[in-house]
């Protein structure tokens, strides 16, 4: 009982007294329920997907978005993760429940061993070699495809559930929890002090901070959630193939991250709640559907056009205010903060 | 009001029971590319063709053939490809799928397939491993029959056969002299299995190997491995290609006046436009193929002509794979009496069906089986602009191989 009255108030003073705390709560009780209101096989690998490629962008919204470490070769977790996984359990015959984590960690060393190579480098030369390590990757499954499969990648991986509900709630709940614990870590002191580097790393150096350790801890974290993405993608597609790898999916992420919005958590994940969904219903009109990248790219620009700052934030702006002097965000309607009762708008008081 | 709420029910039921008189088929391709384009061309002629005669006959029962068009976009995204399956599985409720290209993406559709214990007919991919996959795991992966192309073992084979022909040809002409063979085969994983394979197999069919280049398979230019193949007095060029490094070997072997001639896989001398492409430079290369003016079966050429006549330029072995595959389900169904999958299955794996590019009969692998008097492929060669069949002998149509001048 306490705990239910415990709950309430928080929901109450929390989480109901934001428009974009609300959005989040829907949306999530939306992800939790979508089996029961469709459970149709195709909408369920639909929001699989969905999943799996939120809890990638906002593996790279930490490291590009937070820390300013815009990585142009974020497919190498991924793909690290899902080869990883997928040879642990092929060949070795482990639980996939396990190999998933081993996958995870195998891309926590791939990040930590790029953002130590990539160190002392900063801005586009940074991105251009984050770039070259998933085509090196590449090669080298190419160089032993008896080991990796080569150019068709390892086939025949088992599931994590025999079910698609069951698939769609273990990917559901991975994004869940990730996606909380990635946005709990950026709200955090950690947090700040990866903006800090990201908009000034030699103050945040000349303030104390060791910022190359927050550097490659923070590629190391990223890694690790995307490769865990991949490591659930693998399994769920029964097949870790050189496309995950591929630029085009670099790239992607790229795109979820800056169209829902830089240094957020959530906006890239609503991005790809949003875009994934849109490309492919646009692919299921026919010939229309032949054009559907060119679509997704006039969607893109339109959005960056009127939006810079991405779709999230110009959302958030658009229905909430913040209070000039507590810092707090209010409701936008409202003309006095609910906190500090200073006034939010000129006039009010 | 009454009346008119009456007609309008009947018109909803005649509409559903017409509905229910359709079989329905996926056509899983890349649409936007020529792979895809292709499967649907074919797939849209074979359909015309048969709902023209009356449809399929399922049990004394008449019905048509209702096409689901479904781009895969499988060369982009192999997740898309999943997802263009799973709809028309679920969502259109078709019965049975055709199509598929990239073996990545199809290995993954064939997952979907097997989830859902679909047929799926493939019209694309050349991997060995999704015949293995039947043979492993036959209960689970028993829905997937490759009617196009032979897989890539099969392909092997008979691009040694053509060359052995040429080699042959060689040797009548020069007065038994021995062809000495260059490779020149694209820096990619699909060729590395064919290389060691050449290596090991062109001293046993008394060819002397002069050496291997390797250019990148999107390589703008090959001056200086054609050199060193013309340094090396090569008679034949053995070629692995399937990138556009096969337009710029055919018009620098032409500009550089190779005597050499090239023999093997190239997949860009399949198109109708290399010839333009390589600003007519291209003569007497050559390359294996699926389908050709030439009467393979006797199907072939009415095909070839009807399809050249509809869409105004020659198919590709998507297109025929694609057609074969519509009518080859037809002949199943007919012969079951059924669209029940599990009912179709031993049908299709007892069946010998005379398709455009062979003789289709299924192995233990659901792959096709190879060689004469099933289906081997053919060979042609540019000549003047024009492709010509010279490969296999003994079909109506093949024409002489042509080697040049000395």
């Amino acid at each position: 009982m306490f705990l239910l009255r415990w709950m309430w108030a928080n929901l109450r003073n929390e989480v109901l007294v934001l428009p974009s705390r609300i959005l989040a709560l829907a949306w999530v009780v939306a992800v939790l329920l979508l089996p029961l209101a469709f459970p149709d096989a195709y909408v369920l690998r639909i929001a699989t997907f969905a999943c799996l490629f939120a809890i990638f962008a906002a593996s790279w919204d930490l490291l590009a978005g937070y820390t300013g470490q815009v990585s142009f070769g974020h497919a190498l977790f991924f793909g690290a993760g899902a080869y990883a996984s997928a040879l642990l359990s092929l060949r070795l015959g482990l639980s996939p429940w396990f190999t998933v984590w081993i996958g995870a960690a195998v891309a926590t060393v791939f990040g930590a061993v790029v953002g130590f190579l990539c160190q002392r480098l900063r801005g586009a030369y940074l991105s251009l070699a984050t770039l070259a390590f998933p085509l090196i990757a590449l090669g080298l499954l190419f160089a032993f495809p008896d080991f990796s499969g080569g150019e068709l990648g390892v086939s025949g991986l088992r599931r994590l559930a025999a079910s698609a509900t069951g698939n769609y709630y273990v990917a559901a709940l991975s994004m869940l929890a990730i996606v909380f614990g990635l946005w709990l870590l950026a709200d955090s002191k950690f947090g700040i002090v990866l903006h800090a580097i990201r908009d000034d790393e030699v103050a945040a150096r000349a303030s104390g901070i060791n910022t190359p350790r927050y550097k490659l801890a923070v590629f190391a974290l990223s890694a690790a959630a995307a490769g865990f993405a991949g490591a659930l993608f693998a399994h769920y597609l029964r097949i870790a193939g050189p496309s995950t790898l591929e630029v085009a999916l670099s790239f992607q992420v790229v795109i979820w991250g800056i169209f829902g919005g830089a240094a957020t958590i959530y906006g890239p994940v609503a991005a790809v709640f949003i875009l994934y969904p849109l490309t492919e219903w646009l692919g299921s009109y026919g010939a229309f559907g032949e054009l559907r990248l060119l679509a997704f790219a006039v969607i893109v620009l339109l959005v960056l056009l009127f939006m810079p700052r991405g779709l999230a934030p110009w959302v958030r702006d658009k229905v909430e205010s913040q209070c000039p002097r507590c810092k707090q965000r209010n409701r936008a309607w409202r003309s006095v903060c609910r906190l500090c009762n200073a006034p939010l708008r000129l006039g009010a008081a | 009001m009454l009346r008119t709420l009456l007609a309008a029910a009947a018109a909803a039921a005649i509409a559903g029971g017409a509905q229910a008189q359709t079989v329905k088929i996926a056509i899983l391709g890349p649409m936007a590319f020529v792979q895809g384009e292709n499967h649907w061309a074919g797939a849209e002629m074979a359909r015309d063709e048969i709902n023209k005669a009356g449809g399929i006959n399922v049990g004394g029962k008449r019905v048509q053939i209702e096409l689901i068009r479904a781009d895969t976009n499988e060369i982009q995204s192999v997740p898309d490809a999943t997802n263009a399956i799973e709809r028309v599985i679920t969502r259109d409720k078709v019965d049975f799928l055709v199509g598929g290209f990239r073996s990545e993406a199809v290995l993954a559709m064939q997952e979907v397939a097997a989830d859902n214990k679909k047929l799926f007919l493939g019209a694309g991919a050349a991997h060995p491993q999704l015949g293995a996959k039947v043979e492993k795991d036959y209960n689970r992966f028993k829905y997937w029959f490759r009617v196009t192309p032979l897989h890539v073992g099969d392909l092997v084979k008979a691009s040694f056969a053509v060359l052995g022909v040429a080699a042959a040809q060689f040797r009548q002409e020069r007065k038994g002299a021995t062809p000495k063979v260059a490779i020149i085969a694209e820096k990619a994983i699909w060729t590395e299995g064919i290389v060691k394979a050449a290596q090991a197999n062109f001293p046993k069919m008394k060819l002397d190997l002069v050496g291997l280049w390797q250019p990148s398979a999107v390589a703008t230019d090959v001056s200086a491995e054609l050199a060193g193949i013309k340094r090396s007095g090569a008679d034949l060029v053995f070629t692995v290609l399937s990138g556009p490094v096969g337009i710029v070997v055919g018009r620098q072997m032409g500009e550089q006046q190779l005597a050499a001639v090239a023999v093997g896989i190239n997949v860009e001398a399949q198109k109708d436009e290399f010839w333009q492409a390589t600003a007519g430079k291209a003569q007497f290369v050559s390359t294996l193929e699926t389908v050709s003016e030439v009467e393979m079966t006797p199907k072939t050429v009415p095909f070839y002509n009807a399809f050249r006549a509809r869409f105004k330029k020659g198919p590709t072995y998507n297109a025929a794979g694609a057609y074969d595959a519509l009518h080859l389900l037809k002949e199943a169904i007919e012969k079951a009496g059924t669209t029940d999958t599990e009912k179709l299955i031993p049908v299709l794996e007892k069946t010998i069906f005379t398709g455009v590019g062979g003789v289709i009969e299924f192995d233990k692998r659901h792959d096709l089986i190879f060689g004469p008097g099933r289906v081997t492929g053919l060979a042609i060669q540019w000549q003047d602009g024009h492709k010509i069949p010279f490969w296999p002998a003994g079909v109506k149509g093949i024409k002489p191989f042509k080697l040049p001048a000395p």
